[in-house]
């Protein structure tokens, strides 16, 4: 009697509906009932009416009723399918150990990778730095490139920063800051601290408290004001015991008391990409007025009032240093400001690498899941028969869709759990990729939005992966593929094709980038610096101002160096004040007398001062002219040598030697004679560019930080251990310096283009061998779908070698189509890591040619295997196999 | 004893008992409901919908459309494995409760 209408129809009414048509049978019954008493269909209805009540209210209630009824049944038989399909999906992983484990492998990698790699970039650039409101915090530069064409951002001069921080409408606070290196003596072994100098208002700038007592205020700033140092966690814990006694209390700096107001806390970071400082004291001076606006001296953060823009306060400050241009045209003419955000100030250079990075692991994730879909697609045509059952007993498609993608999603969040896992402890491993100095202001850690990066990706992957297979397997009619036994449609064939060429392309796209990352770093290895890298060792020495008056800086390292000269195990020892490969330049504003001024003339040189034997000793070319001699002493005519670069831009063609260079903007700057003219050397490293640059000889130009370059006839041991005693026997205050050498130094200058290109090689080798086991898996599945025709050629006399050549041809199809594209995508990308090669095109046909090559010998070989076994086939048993 | 006098639960039940012999539409169940009763108990016609709709919700009812005698599309309530449970459990309870009652009643004496 009874039909299920709706669960056949199409048609799905609403609840209200429903309700309605409920209620209107009711009342149709009831009327009909009163008829039959005898009453005439309008007073029936008017009854049956009266009897039912009120049916406005009621039939809302039932709407509502309704409503929820549906919602809540919907709800529990989605989450009883769901249940039913993950046990089903659970089972069927279970059932194919081999595939599972293979997926969850190659997921658990791709995603652990992603994870751990994007773990670093929220740590180092999405995270905000670790100050109040540090969005608002800009490191302040100044703009010389319309003034001389310097292309880098100065710091400020001193009456340019005072006038900036008076005079602005958009900052709430600027303060300045610069380096400091202070001896520290009578706590355990003499030291030289890392320190900061910074003006009275830099830490209520940043918005930072200290643990113990005050910091640093504006007062501290006046020359009269007694010396107040405030002291860092870690300098605090070793030297001083953590003592809460110490406030109040001098220790000795340089020699002189300083008395220590504070300390701050173990988690405080100073916005600094150099090494974080132990301790800080305020300038306590005024604004060195020494060289006027001509000395670049000052390092400079501002704060931004609320709701401040960057381009607003670049305005302001522009417009500001054009009054001051007009009023000081000589030093300021073209003078701009250069404003660059805080945090990209700190993390800009990591930036670069690190998206290269996420590319290229994203790449592999593509692949992974390229390789996944092409593999469960093959497992989809050997389940088809079970599909096929299952939708003939009712099971929709859609069913089946959904079905197929649970199981998917399964195999990804198992594989996405251990990758998290993976990705955590990885994100430490890859600590080095960001530099120490960042790494210390922002911390490398897995935070929520990691997690959730991760389960996003996972989710993302499984519909990458499953999406086609699923739709592709719930796809057949059932009963095609039911009589027809397994060896269905050839349709998976073109989709698995489609799927192997996509994956050879990304990773040919990854080799080919991570071949240019490699040449990059050979070329680095092979740039010529200018000077030698290989000779002995180099320390660092200061000599404090408070035992050694400028008068006596000379004599006293004249007598250092002679000590170490005598010494068997050092014998040589030369000194420059600015070291090849440590930052740390000094520049000064400079002048070539008699030559004309015209745009593009430098305005200033990057000077250092070296002992005589400091050239020869690392073996810097000299082009023209003479070294400096002992004769070149203070009192001796000023004399000083160029680089090549510097006499280029200075003098153009002609032969600087015998010419005139005044230093510095005042009218008694020093004016120094030519001598001698060295080859261009890189001073900051091998991928940096040139400079012009000036060698002062030392007892002319005296410094009391410099570094001592040594000889190390008897090993570093030897020279360590003589440095030591000789230091100790010319003055036991001063701290000995940690020994390295300048192969130290260039190896760390280039040990991120090292790591990168590692990192980047890692990911081409894991694409690699992921391609490799796609085509693998698409050759070994089409011999076996094709296997009855290959037996029937063998039967009718194909020649072996004709079987190899159809297995081994569509190979090569493959991978030339594979090939092909993924040079494309190549040169499509290859303009992202421009910034990360060194001395090679991105156009480089090594590595465009290369990376393809390599890739074909490898789809090659992956389907040798197959067509090894296509031709050793068994016509007769091939045949039967039905 | 009119509808809003019921005793708590015993709508529900009498509806469970309505539906235990095959599904029945909301009509024939008020019908039902009367008669049986001997229309002691008389339901305001539409205050039966709610409790059905209530049942349904609860598990203990579920719907079936068809086509009533009349040739008209009808929803039907049916009972579930768990109503079935609940009919049963709920008439021990309820016979237990009204043999109590009538013997504490009909007492004469203290």
């Amino acid at each position: 009697m009874l039909r299920r209408i709706f669960h056949l129809g199409r048609y799905q009414p609403s609840a209200g509906e429903e309700v309605q048509l409920e209620l209107e049978h009711h009342l149709e019954q009831s009327t009909r009932d009163f008829e039959r008493q005898g009453l005439s269909p309008d007073e029936a209805r008017r009854a049956a009416l009266a009897a039912f009540g009120d049916r406005s209210t009621i039939e809302a209630q039932l709407r509502g009723l309704r409503e929820t009824t549906v919602r809540e049944r919907l709800t529990r038989e989605w989450w009883a399918e769901f249940r039913q399909d993950l046990r089903v999906a659970w089972r069927g992983l279970w059932r194919t150990p081999g595939f599972t484990l293979v997926a969850l492998l190659t997921l658990a990698l791709g995603i652990g990778a992603n994870s751990a790699i994007f773990g670093v970039v929220r740590s180092v650039l999405l995270r905000p730095l670790p100050y109040p409101e540090s969005g608002q915090l800009v490191q302040l530069w100044t703009d010389y490139r319309a003034q001389n064409g310097r292309t880098e951002p100065e710091w400020l001069t001193p009456p340019d920063f005072a006038d900036w921080r008076e005079r602005n409408r958009t900052f709430e606070a600027m303060a300045a800051y610069g380096g400091w290196g202070p001896d520290l003596t009578g706590a355990g072994d003499p030291v030289t601290l890392n320190g900061l100098a910074v003006s009275g208002d830099w830490f209520r700038m940043l918005g930072v408290e200290p643990a113990l007592g005050r910091s640093l205020l504006p007062s501290d700033d006046d020359a009269g004001s007694e010396r107040a140092v405030v002291l860092s966690d870690g300098l605090w814990r070793q030297r001083f015991g953590a003592d809460p006694a110490i406030l109040g209390r001098a220790i000795q700096l340089n020699g002189e008391p300083w008395t220590v107001v504070g300390v701050m806390p173990r988690s405080f970071r100073a916005p600094l990409a150099a090494s974080q400082p132990e301790a800080y004291r305020t300038f306590r001076r005024p604004a060195d007025s020494r060289c006027g606006r001509g000395c670049i001296t000052l390092r400079a953060i501002g704060r931004l009032k609320p709701g401040v823009s960057l381009p607003q306060a670049q305005a302001d400050l522009a417009a500001l240093s054009r009054d001051i241009a007009e009023r000081f045209p000589e030093t300021n003419k073209g003078v701009a400001p250069w404003l660059v955000p805080l945090q990209q100030q700190l993390t800009g250079p990591t930036r670069e690498p690190l998206l290269a990075l996420s590319g290229a692991i994203g790449l592999v994730l593509l692949i992974a899941c390229a390789n996944l879909a092409s593999l469960l697609l093959v497992r989809g045509e050997s389940r088809a028969r079970e599909l096929a059952v299952r939708s003939a007993l009712g099971a929709g498609r859609g069913r089946l869709v959904r079905q197929l993608l649970v199981e998917s999603l399964l195999l990804a969040s198992l594989g996405g759990a251990l990758g998290l896992g993976l990705g955590m402890a990885a994100t430490r491993a890859l600590a080095s990729i960001v530099p120490e100095s960042v790494r210390a202001i922002q911390e490398l850690r897995t935070d929520g939005t990691v997690l959730l990066f991760t389960a996003g990706i996972t989710l993302a992957a499984a519909l990458l992966f499953g999406v086609l297979p699923a739709l592709r397997s719930a796809g057949g009619s059932p009963m095609v593929t039911i009589r027809g036994g397994s060896r269905g449609g050839r349709g998976a064939g073109r989709l698995l094709d489609l799927l192997v060429v996509g994956e050879l392309a990304l990773a040919v796209t990854l080799l080919t980038g991570a071949g240019l990352l490699l040449r990059s770093f050979v070329q680095m290895q092979r740039v010529d610096l200018g000077y030698r890298t290989d000779r002995g060792a180099m320390v660092q020495l200061a000599l404090p101002r408070a035992r050694y008056p400028d008068s006596t800086v000379t004599v006293a390292m004249d007598g250092l160096l002679a000590t170490l000269r005598a010494n068997p195990s050092i014998r040589t020892a030369e000194v420059s004040d600015v070291p090849p490969m440590i930052p740390g330049d000094q520049d000064v504003s400079a002048l070539a007398v008699g030559e004309p001024v015209t745009p593009g003339t430098p305005g200033s040189v990057w000077y250092r001062s070296v002992t005589p034997g400091y050239r020869a000793f690392l073996g810097y070319r000299l082009v023209s002219g003479r070294d400096f001699t002992p004769a070149d002493r203070a009192g001796a005519p000023s004399v000083g040598v160029v680089n090549e670069e510097a006499a280029r831009r200075f003098w153009g063609n002609h032969d600087p030697v015998g010419r005139v260079l005044r230093l510095g903007s005042d009218s008694d700057a020093p004016a120094i004679t030519i001598v001698g003219v060295v080859g261009t050397a890189r001073h900051d490293g091998p991928n940096q560019h040139y400079k012009a640059e000036l060698y002062l000889p030392i007892a002319q130009a005296a410094s009391r930080g410099v570094t001592i370059f040594l000889d190390t006839p008897a090993g570093r041991a030897a020279a360590v251990t003589a440095f030591r005693a000789a230091l100790k026997e010319f003055d036991p205050l001063l701290p000995a310096g940690e020994m390295t050498s300048l192969a130290d130094q260039l190896r760390e200058s280039t040990a991120p283009a090292r790591l990168n290109a590692v990192l980047i090689g890692g990911f081409a080798a894991v694409a690699l061998l992921l391609a490799m086991v796609g085509v693998y898996g698409v050759m070994a599945y089409a011999v076996a779908q094709r296997e009855r025709e290959i037996g029937v050629r063998l039967a009718l006399g194909a020649s072996p070698a004709g079987i190899r050549r159809l297995v081994l041809g569509r190979g090569g199809r493959l991978a030339l189509a594979g090939t092909a594209s993924g040079l494309v995508l190549a040169l499509a990308l290859a303009h992202t890591v421009r910034s990360l090669l060194f001395g090679v095109s991105v156009y480089d046909w090594q590595a465009l040619v290369g990376g393809p090559l390599l890739l074909a010998g490898i789809t090659l070989l992956a389907s040798w295997i197959p067509a090894r076994r296509a031709v050793r086939l068994d016509p007769l048993v091939a045949i039967r196999a039905e | 004893m009119a509808g809003s006098d019921l005793f708590t639960g015993s709508l529900d039940l009498l509806i469970l008992k309505a539906v235990s012999w095959g599904p029945r539409h909301g009509y024939a169940i008020g019908q039902w409901l009367k008669q049986s009763t001997s229309e002691v108990i008389v339901v305001q016609e539409g205050a039966l919908y709610p409790a059905l709709h209530r049942l349904e919700r609860q598990g203990l009812l579920e719907e079936e459309w068809g086509v009533s005698e009349t040739g008209r599309k009808a929803k039907f309530y049916r009972l579930t494995p768990a109503g079935r449970r609940h009919l049963k459990s709920e008439l021990a309870r309820w016979s237990e409760f009204a043999r109590v009652m009538t013997l504490s009643l009909s007492t004469e004496r203290p």
